[in-house]
């Protein structure tokens, strides 16, 4: 089964290994976006199955736009992204609607594995 | 997953990161306390180590984290940004620059910096703020609490609108935009030779259509003037640091936009332009008191648009250039003789310290010294197409402008004919065109004289500099010439006739015909003539 996803996270570098990932799994990437506006842009027009969203954002805080997102499209599941070091922002996250976290650095199968666990 | 194919793209991400990263040390050296910067310092680091720990760099990811940390004291209230931080964050920066470089040439195993890292995780401001108290600045905290805007300059083109691409792709296009134009005129001379009318339409569509495809060819190419001057806070910062002077630094006009060859070429000159500011023009506090100054120093570079130019100046207070020590030093180097040192003008006193072999540093210090000197940034200027010039006055600092064409490659000329030559000037160092009866030629001192407006503007036989037959006529015969403008002074060339303008394509000459003097490049005409295009500059110097 294929997936619509899109990923929020400054760095490009990040959204392409991301998105190669992503690709290589039999995902779909509906949208990139580099900052919160872009994504809540994104989410305008294509509401995709999954976001990933990375929690230090230039121009918000991605706490924020994660309520943002389950409030306003609550069927996009949100998957967290962040450095290690960050335990009680995830946490937060985890409260605030986030499905699951993944931990940066990481490797590719277990961006898969969290993915795949979203489906039950 | 082979992580190996996104090494290029970290590289590039991680020195965007690491350049904003020190422009934003500079600034909040300025703005201590300033939530906004320290938040997106903090950011860069952060995202420096995740990349970095993705691709599996560990050395980096671990530098990189330290400094996170401490911004993260800073950020959230538990320490003070210090002037000593600043500095042990510089060098995190620069260790963090050295390993990217050992990333970018293909080593495998990246040097730690396990002696920086300690001094970092050690780092404790508070031991440093009894000493040297800074003062949290109100109106900053206030100014943070506004809504955050986005500041960050180079990001926002990256969604899936825009890609990236190789430099060398798009030098590539232009070459190949280039080689079409002149297969254009080729063609159209082609079928004007075989009377073949019918060609006109779709030669004259075709024309338009290539008008276009420069344009957005050469638009791609540009790249905001903050491309390069990221670091040059962070540079006269430093140099004013190891020197004991106090310089406060702006520069304006960072979001104007040059072709990457004029910028890439421009940002060395800038450098030591920057440096003999910092080195030469600025005094120490002290001195500068002592001569009725502020304490501190002001430096300032500005880039404004002008039509199809871009003027750089950098201005400074300090203590300007003394035009008698100049002409001193110029005479004895024997630059200049004692006849030419008495009729020169302000300007042509400024513009000896780009004269090759000039320098009026007393002593050679590590900063200035470093092989460079300003005839390297006239040359490159020039090279350019564009003009450099000094204004200066003793004790009240100097302002030096560089003009510089906003593209390279496909430029507008004017060409004439020289004995069997077709010459090119580059249009924007072409003030006017004249035609003038031999009479008009005067005789003054060792040179020969027209006047202009008022002023007397030396004569140059085009032919005598090309080496080309002069043909020697009656009084009454008239000719061509073109006014040229350098570094504020005019010259007027004469030549056997002047053939008109066009867009040519320019092409860097290769040994050994780079060697040519006053030759800048070379273009191949419709017809399969080679024309040289001329560098006024170099045409005109003092021969040996």
């Amino acid at each position: 089964m294929s997936r619509t996803v899109m990923i929020v996270d400054d760095a490009l570098f990040m959204r392409n290994i991301l998105r190669g990932i992503l690709t290589e799994n039999g995902y779909v990437v509906a949208a990139e976006a580099a900052s919160g506006i872009e994504a809540m842009k994104h989410l305008r027009t294509n509401q995709p199955d999954i976001v990933l969203l990375d929690i230090i954002l230039p121009d918000s805080n991605g706490l924020d736009l994660l309520q943002s997102i389950a409030v306003s499209y609550p069927n996009s599941k949100v998957v967290v992204c962040s450095g290690i070091g960050q335990e009680q922002v995830i946490q937060k996250a985890l409260d605030l609607g986030a499905k699951a976290f993944i931990p940066k650095p990481f490797k590719p199968e277990k961006v898969v594995e969290i993915l795949e666990s979203l489906e039950d | 997953m082979d992580m190996s194919q996104y090494r290029d793209l970290f590289v590039s991400e991680a020195r965007e990161h690491l350049n904003a990263f020190n422009s934003l040390i500079v600034r909040l050296e300025d703005l201590t306390g300033d939530q906004k910067l320290i938040d997106e310092l903090f950011r860069h680091a952060h995202s420096l180590k995740g990349m970095a720990a993705t691709m599996g760099y560990e050395p980096i990811a671990r530098l990189s984290h330290v400094m996170e940390d401490q911004l993260g004291h800073v950020r959230d209230g538990e320490t003070t940004f210090t002037p000593s931080l600043a500095d042990l964050l510089f060098e995190g920066a620069d260790a963090l620059s050295g390993m990217v470089s050992q990333v970018e040439s293909g080593i495998e195993t990246i040097t730690e910096s396990n002696v920086l890292i300690e001094k970092l995780a050690a780092f404790d401001p508070s031991a440093e703020i009894k000493s040297s108290p800074v003062l949290p600045d109100e109106s900053n905290q206030a100014a943070s609490d506004s809504p955050p805007t986005a500041t960050h300059n180079f990001r926002q083109s990256d969604s899936l609108k825009s890609i990236r691409i190789k430099t060398e792709t798009l030098d590539h296009l232009v070459n190949i935009a280039g080689e079409l134009f002149t297969n254009r005129y080729r063609l159209a001379e082609c079928a004007r030779r075989s009377g073949l009318s019918d060609f006109d339409p779709p030669l004259n569509q075709l024309a338009a259509l290539l008008r276009e495809l420069r344009d957005v060819v050469l638009q791609a190419r540009m790249v905001p003037f903050a491309f390069i001057a990221e670091r040059f806070p962070r540079l006269v910062r430093d140099l004013a640091r190891k020197q004991g002077k106090e310089v406060a630094f702006h520069i304006d006009g960072t979001n104007i936009e040059l072709d990457r060859g004029v910028l890439e070429e421009i940002a060395e000159p800038l450098i030591h332009i920057l440096r003999n500011a910092v080195d030469h023009g600025m005094s120490t506090p002290d001195e500068r008191v002592a001569a009725g100054k502020p304490y501190s120093g002001e430096i300032s570079l500005t880039v404004i648009r002008d039509k199809g130019y871009v003027e750089i100046a950098v201005e400074d207070d300090g203590c300007g250039m003394d035009s008698e020590r100049l002409k001193t030093k110029a005479l004895q180097k024997g630059i200049i003789s004692l006849e030419q040192a008495d009729t020169m003008t302000q300007q042509e006193i400024l513009m000896l310290v780009c004269a090759p072999g000039f320098s009026t540093a007393e002593t050679v210090s590590d900063i200035s010294g470093r092989g460079v000197g300003m005839d390297a940034v006239q040359n490159a200027v020039h090279s350019l197409g564009g003009a450099l010039s000094i204004h200066s006055e003793t004790g009240s600092g100097s302002r030096i402008v560089l003009r510089l064409p906003i593209t390279v490659s496909i430029i507008h000329v004017l060409l004439v004919q020289s004995g069997e030559f077709e010459i090119a000037f580059p249009v924007n160092v072409v003030c006017r065109t004249l035609e003038l009866l031999r009479d008009d030629i005067l005789d003054e001192a060792c040179r020969k004289v027209v006047e202009l407006d008022g002023t007397r503007v030396p004569v140059k036989s085009l032919n005598r500099l090309l080496g080309q037959p002069v043909a020697a006529g009656p009084a009454t015969k008239i000719v061509p010439a073109v006014v040229c403008e350098i570094g504020g002074d005019k010259i007027a060339f004469i030549a056997d006739c002047i053939l008109g303008q066009q867009e040519i394509f320019v092409r860097p000459l290769t040994t050994p015909l780079s060697f040519l003097r006053g030759i800048s490049g070379a273009t191949v005409t419709g017809d399969g003539r080679v024309v040289f295009v001329v560098d006024v500059a170099s045409l005109t110097r003092n021969r040996p």
